[in-house]
């Protein structure tokens, strides 16, 4: 895909997924207090 | 190049950071509104600093110029400098931010005393420290901001060092972090926004980016691997990179003392999605614009200057050749100097509150007035800027190199003592100390032995197969662990007030 080896692909972009994710859950889960 | 449009437009954009500096300049009353900006920081204005601050001289000239040395090896640079912002705001933010709304912190330094009830010998070595390595961090910023202007303007080094230091240094001495903040809130938006148009511009005048993986593929298999097969930028080496950036950054005086200038702690809730999708989509970019310059130089279409840094001057070239509209050329010299300018501001102020509020108010002088201590802000402002534009002279041979030198010495000193004391009740003072002038010596010396590729106790010190600040970071830890098992641990009273625990935030 782009020219690029799956190898690529898969990681890059498996890892920029798992840190969206994750990111997502602190934005959902976190309250904070003030 | 030099021509009329040009120059107006730099000009104009040297004025609205003047301007910005005298309007902040009236807000200015006390050095709480000098150094933390009065608390009062929004959320949109907190992301860009964060941006801003993060973003350096790396971010386009670096970035590029290793993507175009290295390849895809060296993406992983796109993905761990953009989680430094949510790793910053997460594991540091939020329980610094609580801590410093009744404890009044002005620095991170402030935490590092209190929590190690060490008002003086760890404060002191925190200060120092942190001056040390954010003067190694401003010389990297201050050659790419000379770069910019050399090619733009064709005049000489000293020259565009001069007036690149003389527009940052008023406009921060003046106007404190209000004016860093939203300098840096109009500067961020310069640089994604351009990055963001003028990017795709450099890829489809290399043909597309499939065209230029396949390019790229052709010249060397391993320029589309996600890492080599040994060496720099093998999976070892990408872990302790990825430490390196996320943690280092993360925890560096300029970037973490952002954190305290923020007026309500709900901000930190989506400041670290926000600030990684649009940081990174920006940073991803940059790489491909290097990448691109690859194929640019293999078909021909322009050849890079013949100097040591050839790297570093690849996003110029592919602007100036994909873009050939004269006026194209002032606004990408603005991207570029509001990256380097927005991280320049902010490590020249934090120099500042280390060398007036940690050593002069907390240590030598404890009964000196707010006016002093705002007044000797300012003057350490400017002589840090005259100090480091000194260093500058002699640009080192590749820009990425010294500011990740910079990032190394920052994880290695900064972030045990913080994590430790955040995290860990276990964590004392000589802990600290130990930690802490572990990690910078040793850091300074590996990154030194890494850099003239020394071979020192049978060790080549150009072949060590980690980053050398992960080295440092593990002799940090461990020294950590053992002194403080072996000392009398910190008041109970004292862990409570600065909220230590395994957890993040009470909820």
């Amino acid at each position: 895909m782009f020219g690029l080896p799956d190898i690529t692909v898969i990681a890059v972009g498996g890892v920029v997924l798992i840190i969206i994710i994750a990111l997502l859950y602190w934005g959902l889960t976190f309250r904070g207090h003030d | 190049m030099a021509d009329i449009l040009t120059v107006i437009i730099v000009t104009f954009y040297f004025l609205a950071m003047l301007g910005i500096g005298i309007w902040a300049s009236k807000k200015i009353k006390t050095t709480e509104d000098y150094l933390v900006a009065g608390r009062s920081l929004g959320l949109w204005v907190f992301i860009l600093l964060m941006i801003g601050t993060v973003a350096s001289g790396m971010s386009l000239l670096g970035v590029s110029g290793l993507g175009y040395k290295v390849g895809w090896p060296t993406i992983w640079e796109q993905i761990f400098v953009p989680l430094s912002i949510g790793f910053c705001v997460i594991f540091f933010g939020v329980k610094l931010h609580n801590i410093a709304k009744t404890s009044g912190y002005m620095t991170v330094q402030d935490y590092i005393a209190h929590r190690y009830e060490s008002p003086i010998a760890l404060r002191s070595l925190a200060a120092v420290a942190g001056i040390i390595v954010s003067l190694i961090y401003l010389v990297g910023q201050y050659t790419a901001i000379a770069i910019v202007l050399m090619w733009l303007f064709a005049i000489p080094l000293w020259l565009a060092l001069i007036i690149a230091t003389l527009v940052t240094m008023i406009y921060t001495a003046i106007g404190g972090l209000y004016a860093v903040a939203w300098a840096s809130l109009i500067q961020s938006v310069i640089l994604i926004v351009g990055v963001i148009i003028m990017a795709p511009i450099i890829i489809f005048h290399a043909g597309g980016f499939t065209h230029v993986n396949e390019v790229m593929a052709s010249i060397n298999p391993n320029l589309v691997m996600p890492w080599n097969p040994s060496g720099a930028f093998a999976v070892p080496y990408i872990f302790s990179f990825a430490i390196l950036l996320m943690v280092g950054l993360a925890c560096a005086p300029h970037v973490i003392n952002n954190v305290l200038s923020i007026k309500d702690v709900k901000f930190f809730k989506w400041a670290p999605l926000a600030a990684f999708l649009i940081y990174g989509a920006a940073m991803f970019l940059l790489k491909f614009t290097g990448f691109a310059g690859i194929a640019m130089v293999k078909e021909g279409i322009f050849a890079l200057p013949t100097v040591v840094n050839a790297g570093d001057y690849v996003i110029l070239y592919g602007i100036q050749y994909s873009i050939p509209t004269i006026a194209f050329w002032g606004i990408f010299a603005v991207i570029v100097l509001a990256a380097v300018m927005s991280t320049t501001d902010r490590l020249m102020l934090t120099i500042g509150a280390m060398v007036s509020w940690d050593l002069y108010k907390k240590v030598l002088r404890p009964d000196a007035p707010d006016k002093t201590i705002l007044l000797l802000s300012k003057i350490v402002v400017v002589l840090s800027a005259i100090s480091t534009m000194i260093l500058a002279i002699n640009p080192p041979e590749m820009l990425a190199i010294l500011i990740w030198m910079g990032i190394g010495v920052m994880l290695s000193t900064f972030a045990v003592p913080l994590l430790a004391g955040l995290y860990w009740r276990g964590a004392t003072r000589q802990g600290a100390l130990a930690a802490m002038s572990l990690g910078l010596v040793t850091s300074l010396v590996f990154g030194f032995f890494n850099y003239f590729k020394v071979v020192f106790a049978g060790v080549d010190f150009a072949k060590i197969p980690l980053h050398f600040s992960f080295y440092s970071f593990v002799i940090a830890i461990i020294a950590m662990i053992v002194v403080s098992m072996a000392t009398k641990k910190t008041a109970e009273k004292i862990l409570d007030e600065t909220q230590t625990g395994w957890y993040i935030s009470k909820q």
